[in-house]
């Protein structure tokens, strides 16, 4: 070098730039070697990973029919604004209320009141803007994506019910699954539900709720697919990069007739209070033909609004609402049964030997005294047979043939017909009824524990210790009508097969799953005897010849039951009206069963609603009978 | 004469740097390519290249002391540029910083790219007298005081990445300037010393901020600090230069980190991810191994130059080329924070190509002199 100096190694300090230099470069080196060598398949996992998205395709859910193939249920596609909550960290939410509220037309208040509520959540994902988009609302989010990225339109199959609350407490509806529900045996042990093994619930799943959409919730449900996609940093899709389609859920048959359904509902619409039950049943099978419950609700909030402030406020209020329009009143209310009870006491009178076909005779003498209280009866009937006492509904007959069964013989038919079980219908959340026993008095009247004669009285004539869901009285009527069969009663007919799939195996056809129907002794002369009482009381003078119709042998039986103590019957503590019904007597095809909440007796209001329903369920199958006609003298003196 | 000094000429051009310089630039180019096929920063990198290496023929067939002489006017030239783009309507702002000039016609360009060049001849002129004693105080001053404008306007901008990258170029000046080895030894072991003591006392006293606690703690353990805020760039350069392996990944293309748009800056600030990404271990110790002949072969020129100014420039270069790359590439590995310094010939950009090839234009001229007197 021609610059050396004498003040420094100017040689060796180049040297050591150099090897520094050089230094560093190593140690880039190494750190490559780690980061590419050793950790390269982690990281480039972790960039597949961001790079790939798995977007699941919601399956649609199995529709829901009538047993004629009508349409009841079923799912269309809608599509939901949505605001990315991973976008709008630390943002300034108010300054989207203005354009959005404009560009979608939606209130503003309602979008603050959205935001507001979805700030105070710890961690939420996304926000709801609006539900069912219209194709110009998904046009005006696409073409705002450079200003509103955080915006997003995503595609959510949406379950359609009747309107007007038709079939509501039958049909149920659909809602996302909870995390409770998540942790529950049924939605994850495949051990009591075999179905979650292939099918897994994930949080987000939409699952039934209520109802047959949560009973049969394993076959309407279907198998989502994905679409794999590759994004950008943005979460943009750029490509495609597989697909497998969904497997849809298999469509259910209920045994629903939908005319009966709407003829029933528009009883219950019709009566004073507009409260009630009707079922109908197939008497030969166990199928349900018609079941209201009213008041009802619509359950399209639950499936469509209840995402939204207004729809949580819309089923706060039909929470608290009195009235508990959210009840299925069929399975779920307790009512005390008045004289439908005595078709039942007849038939254990006559089974357990207390009254005989030959000697059915018993005082009735205007009442009864018990100690030194007098119950009395609404009529004097003298010393009535059985069928005169079922046809006049002849209280102080039935307080005396309680007396004859015993307590003991009262309870052995509630066993006999079931009343103390649940029916094992397909719905959720049945009640079991409450029926007379020592043990239920204790319970429900502690003051004075001990079972005397006198409320053997009062347990014969369907008062104070009985309270039935309609659905348990329907089927022990149902077995009186049929000679002994205590079916299950059901909604089930079918659930159809659905193809297999790419990766999805084939879902085979499903039925109601039910045991073969309890037997009753029921002597055939035993039987014979109360349904001549039953027709009687429709077809002679008794007690429902409302529901009467010319050449359609109708047998049925009134209920007038107590709300409370006598003499206090009016306004809403007006008695439930009854009436149980089946016909033809002989033979029957269909039977019924009909409550009016608080209206006073049950042959002038359950009575006529029975009958309007019998000239729906005839004109479709015996059209010749259909017009309603007064009985003749001819068919009358036939029964008598 | 005349046909002598030519052949001597191009028996004294060093064509192993040139070569060197042009095949790792055109290797940045392939890499602006991969890095955004579409964006077309690769077409306007090559006529940059092109124009660059016009420059730096010039510049090697100058005699850098003709240039070193007129080396202040330069330097203020290049002072009034960094005030100039200070101005608002001239200086143009992007992310916050007003670094740019525009020129109609041209683009843009960033005259702190450009200063380097200057502030290095002013350098080399002051300290490339013969030195008959160690580093003196008045010395020192003197030379911060070089530095210390550009640097100062920089700041103003402001633009702290390429700031710092003017320190190495006085650092490098005064070692090779009879400074003391003691102080160098003292320097460097107070200097690192005293960061983890800065660190406790900073933290403890609330001085350094959350978020910048934050930033450090992105470099420390960048798997589980704030992937998607600060962390962001760093994590996602990490992923890209992983994900490379051994021979470059075979996610390229459309689903390449870059042009996905996971990774960031992908043609200038994180070139070095994009090389990764493409080429793998392999690629990237190649470039790396490029770079380490290019500087050596840098300071090897330094050792025959014909004097010590001719010596320092070049040295000055090497400590700043040194430096952009440690710090460019210590970024994309997620060694050091996120700094925005262009990796040297690779990193798209007018400036800094044109900036870098002056750089090495100098040294050419300088080995080419090195038996003229």
């Amino acid at each position: 070098m021609k610059f050396e100096d004498e003040t420094q190694n100017l040689k060796g300090r180049m040297a050591i730039i150099n090897a520094l230099v050089i230094a560093l470069l190593v140690v880039l080196g190494a750190r490559l070697y780690f980061l590419q060598v050793v950790r390269g398949d982690y990281y480039a996992e972790r960039a597949e990973n961001q790079r790939i998205r798995r977007l699941r395709i919601p399956a649609p859910r199995g529709a829901i029919f009538d047993r004629n193939g009508k349409l009841l249920v079923d799912s269309r596609s809608t599509y939901n604004v949505l605001l990315a909550g991973e976008d709008m960290k630390g943002k300034d939410w108010n300054v989207l209320i203005e354009p959005l509220s404009d560009g979608l037309g939606l209130d503003p208040g309602l979008l603050r009141e959205r935001f507001d509520e979805a700030k105070r959540q710890p961690a939420f994902e996304e926000v709801t803007v609006k539900e069912g988009a219209t194709p110009a609302d998904i046009a005006w989010v696409e073409a705002h994506s450079l200003e509103l990225p955080m915006l997003l339109v995503r595609e959510q199959p949406q379950r359609r019910y009747p309107s007007n609350g038709t079939l509501a407490h039958v049909l149920g509806y659909v809602g996302e699954i909870s995390p409770e529900q998540l942790k529950q045996p049924r939605f994850k042990d495949p051990d009591v539900n075999p179905f979650v093994r292939d099918n897994p619930y994930r949080p987000g799943d939409i699952i039934g709720q209520e109802g047959l959409e949560s009973t049969y919730d394993r076959y309407l449900r279907g198998r989502d697919g994905y679409r794999e996609v590759e994004v950008d940093s943005r979460g943009r899709i750029q490509r495609d990069l597989s697909l497998v389609p969904p497997q849809p859920g298999q469509d259910l048959v209920t045994t629903i007739d939908l005319d009966l359904q709407l003829t029933a509902e528009e009883q219950l619409r019709n009566s004073p209070n507009k409260r009630g039950v009707i079922v109908a049943m197939d008497p030969q099978s166990g199928e349900i033909l018609a079941l209201a419950s009213y008041p009802t609700f619509d359950p399209n909030l639950f499936s469509q609004r209840i995402g939204t402030p207004e729809g949580r406020r819309e089923a706060n209020a039909l929470l608290r609402d009195p009235l508990t329009p959210l009840f299925n009143r069929a399975i779920r209310g307790r009512y005390p049964p008045g004289s439908t009870w005595k078709i039942l006491m007849a038939t254990a009178g006559l089974q357990q030997g207390a009254i005989t076909i030959k000697n059915s005779n018993l005082v009735c003498g205007g009442g009864i005294t018990i100690g030194n209280k007098f119950t009395r009866c609404m009529g004097s009937h003298g010393s009535p047979p059985l069928r005169l006492a079922i046809k006049k509904s002849c209280d102080a007959y039935f307080y005396r043939l309680g007396l004859k069964m015993g307590i003991g013989g009262i309870m052995q038919m509630v066993d006999e017909f079931d009343l103390n079980k649940r029916t094992g219908v397909d719905l959720p959340h049945e009640l079991v009824s409450w029926t007379p026993s020592p043990e239920f008095k204790a319970r429900f009247n502690p003051r004075d524990k001990e079972w005397r004669d006198i409320d053997t009285v009062y347990a014969s004539f369907g008062q104070v210790y009985d309270f039935v869901t309609p659905l348990s009285m329907l089927r022990a009527q149902v077995a009186v009508a049929n000679g002994g069969r205590l079916y299950v009663p059901h909604l089930l007919k079918e659930a159809r097969a659905v193809a297999g799939a790419g990766p999805f195996p084939e879902r085979p056809r499903q039925t109601f799953d039910h045991p073969d129907p309890k037997r009753l002794d029921i002597p055939v002369d035993q039987h014979d005897l109360v349904v001549d009482g039953m027709w009687a009381v429709v077809n002679e003078d008794g007690t429902g010849t409302a529901a009467r119709i010319a050449g359609f042998d109708v047998a049925g039986k009134t209920g007038t039951a107590q709300v409370v103590g006598l003499g206090k019957d009016t306004g809403k503590n007006k008695d439930h009206s009854w009436f149980v019904s089946y016909a033809p007597a002989k033979k029957p095809e269909i039977a019924m069963i009909a409550l009016i909440e608080n209206v006073g007796f049950g042959g002038k209001f359950a009575a006529p609603a029975v009958h309007n329903i019998y000239q729906t369920y005839l004109a479709k199958a015996h059209p010749d009978l259909a017009p309603a006609q007064a009985p003749t003298v001819a068919q009358s003196a036939q029964h008598q | 004469m005349v046909a002598i000094l030519e052949k001597r000429r191009l028996r004294d051009f060093d064509w192993v740097l040139t070569l060197l310089a042009v095949v790792i630039s055109l290797f940045g180019t392939w890499m602006i390519y991969n890095a955004q096929p579409d964006a077309g920063y690769w077409k306007k990198q090559l006529i940059g290249l092109g124009v660059s290496a016009v420059v730096m023929l010039a510049v090697a067939f100058t005699d850098y002391r003709k240039l070193v002489h007129i080396a202040p006017a330069f330097y203020a030239f290049g002072l009034v540029l960094l005030v100039v783009v200070l101005i608002p309507g001239i200086g143009l702002k992007i992310n916050g910083q007003r670094c740019w000039i525009g020129v109609p016609g041209l683009g843009q360009f960033q005259p702190s790219e450009f200063m380097k060049i200057p502030t290095v001849l002013m350098l080399a002129r002051y300290f490339g007298r013969p030195r008959g004693s160690v580093l003196t105080v008045r010395e020192t001053i003197v030379g911060l005081g070089i530095l210390i404008l550009p640097v100062g306007l920089i700041m103003l901008e402001p633009d702290a990445g390429q700031a710092i990258t003017y320190f190495p170029l006085l650092a490098v000046v005064l070692f090779l300037s009879s400074v003391r080895m003691w102080l160098v030894i003292a320097a460097l072991v107070l200097g690192t010393a005293s960061i983890p003591a800065a660190w406790v006392v900073g933290v403890k006293t609330g001085a350094i901020k959350p978020y910048q606690q934050e930033r450090i703690n992105v470099i420390l353990d960048p798997e589980n600090a704030d992937r998607r805020g600060f962390g962001y760039h760093t994590w996602q350069s990490i992923l890209t230069v992983g994900k490379g392996g051994l021979w470059g990944s075979e996610q390229k293309g459309a689903a390449s980190q870059s042009q996905l748009k996971f990774l960031p800056e992908p043609h200038t600030d994180f070139i070095f991810a994009v090389t990764a990404e493409n080429t793998g271990f392999a690629g990237c110790l190649l470039l790396l191994l490029a770079y380490a002949v290019l500087l050596t072969k840098l300071i090897h020129g330094a050792r025959r130059a014909p004097d010590r100014t001719g010596m320092l420039v070049i040295m000055a270069i090497v400590g700043g080329l040194a430096f952009q790359i440690f710090i460019n590439v210590g970024m994309a590995l997620g060694l050091l924070p996120v700094i925005g310094v262009p990796l040297p010939l690779m990193s798209a950009g007018l400036s800094a190509i044109l900036s870098t090839s002056v750089a090495i234009g100098f040294a050419i001229s300088i080995r080419l002199r090195r038996f003229v007197n």
